[in-house]
């Protein structure tokens, strides 16, 4: 059985399984950019008070692999408290997690490390509030973050496999069901990389695109 | 007129400026000198009110900025680009070419004057080959020059200028302080922090020298030659030795 045989006779269950991945991504990515990018914002207005308390739980994340801070969310955490919550809602808010804190760096990192004397320029030549934020800062912040951030989200794609783990039926498990069932690692795995292959590369194609069209060797000579 | 009164700064509790008072009449060039490490740039910042300074008071054209500023309270109204400068660093904004670079506060006074003044500042500055380059693609002499266009293309009344010719060929040199010479006649006043102090003797109405954070002496041109305090006349013996 070749590799299209399976991809023939397997599409349902790998698209069931696609399916539950891109759900996940998207939740992750949403809360991600959504509430990590406010969290960067507003770490890097008030660096006390939220950047603080942002960046050690980012640190103390950075140290835990991603495995691990699945199971005992989905083990220990959930015997603990005594309740029992859907895989794929515990894989999702583990995975969100991360994804806030990684983007809430990211962003916080920007803006605390804005060239001031950009500022200073657009002060002394009398750009407004507005002009200062939307010509200058916006733009040059994004120029900055966007290589990162899409690298990041590309990689929390590949790390919804982990969910496959505690049960979720995403594309892996699905793979995953179809082994056992007709034990052909070699084409099914092939087969699952295909499916990969056909996400990511539009995504980091997107990102390169953007890097290319946005971002700028700014280094000067 | 742009006039400091008692002006004070320190930096971690070192003093960098102590008493200095200031006059810029508009239409004339004062040219402050003196070593490095002198308050020389802290008092165009103060003065540019960037850098707010700890004690004193600045008056532009009558109206008052008195320091130490309330704790939350913000200069009003602005006084930029009526008064503007242009840094040793040049600041200019990376991700847009050097016309836009001019162009985008021009436009915020008369946008139409903007796109025919930058066609007679590319045509003064010889900018035609680079002008649609990023900052990072031109030359520091280049970038000067473009910084220099997006202070004047403003018409500011005072305009604050930190050693804007020290990476300059003598050329460029020679045709930017011409230029600035020319601005007296459009009554801008000019504060600049050089050390060409043969531009200094020639178009200066006033010389300042900075030692110490202090304006150790002040006058027309003629105390180059003939300083009065030891200090001025050590300076300008070390500087005649090099030049």
């Amino acid at each position: 059985m070749s590799v299209l045989d399976i991809l023939m006779n397997y599409y349902p269950a790998f698209l069931s399984g696609l399916w539950v991945t891109m759900q996940l991504s998207l939740i992750i990515w949403g809360s991600g950019i959504v509430v990590g990018g406010g969290l960067g914002i507003l770490g890097a207005r008030y660096r006390i008070y939220i950047g603080l308390p942002s960046r050690t739980v980012s640190f103390l994340l950075s140290g835990v692999p991603i495995l691990v801070f699945l199971f005992w969310l989905h083990y220990p955490a959930q015997a603990m408290f005594d309740v029992v919550i859907d895989p794929f809602y515990t894989g999702a808010f583990t995975l969100s997690v991360i994804n806030i804190f990684s983007v809430a760096d990211i962003v916080r990192g920007a803006l605390v490390d804005f060239p001031q004397q950009y500022l200073t320029a657009a002060k002394v030549t009398g750009l407004t509030r507005e002009q200062t934020i939307f010509k200058i800062q916006i733009p040059l912040i994004l120029r900055e973050i966007l290589p990162p951030l899409l690298l990041l989200q590309v990689m929390m794609l590949h790390t919804t496999l982990f969910t496959s783990l505690i049960s979720v039926e995403e594309i892996f498990r699905a793979a995953q069901r179809i082994n056992a069932q007709i034990y052909r690692p070699v084409e099914i795995y092939t087969a699952l990389g295909v499916f990969f292959l056909a996400v990511c590369l539009p995504v980091n194609g997107f990102a390169l695109w953007l890097k290319g069209r946005y971002t700028r060797d700014l280094s000067e000579r | 007129m742009l006039t400091t009164r008692g002006l004070g700064k320190s930096f971690g509790g070192k003093t960098v400026l102590r008493d200095v008072n200031v006059d810029i009449a508009p239409g004339t060039i004062t040219c402050v000198i003196g070593p490095s490490g002198t308050g020389k740039t802290t008092l165009l910042r103060a003065l540019s009110l960037l850098d707010l300074p700890d004690s004193g008071v600045i008056s532009l054209d009558g109206q008052d900025y008195s320091f130490p500023l309330q704790q939350g309270a913000a200069i009003t109204p602005a006084p930029w680009p009526k008064l503007t400068a242009v840094f040793q660093s040049l600041f200019l904004w990376p991700h847009l070419t050097l016309r836009e670079n001019i162009l985008l506060p021009a436009r915020n006074i008369d946008a139409a004057k903007a796109e025919k003044d930058i066609e007679g500042l590319i045509a003064f500055f010889e900018m035609q080959g680079f002008i649609d380059s990023y900052p990072n693609q031109a030359s520091i002499g280049q970038r000067q020059r473009v910084a220099m266009a997006r202070a004047l293309i403003l018409n500011p009344r005072y305009l604050l200028l930190d050693e804007i010719t020290s990476a300059l060929d003598v050329e460029q040199t020679v045709k930017i302080l011409t230029k600035l010479g020319h601005l007296k006649e459009r009554n801008i006043g000019v504060f600049l922090i050089t050390h060409q102090i043969g531009f200094a003797r020639k178009s200066a109405d006033q010389i300042v020298f900075m030692d110490g954070g202090t304006v150790a002496e002040r006058g027309g041109p003629d105390i180059l030659d003939a300083p009065k305090t030891a200090r001025l006349q050590q300076f300008l013996s070390a500087v005649h030795e090099v030049y």
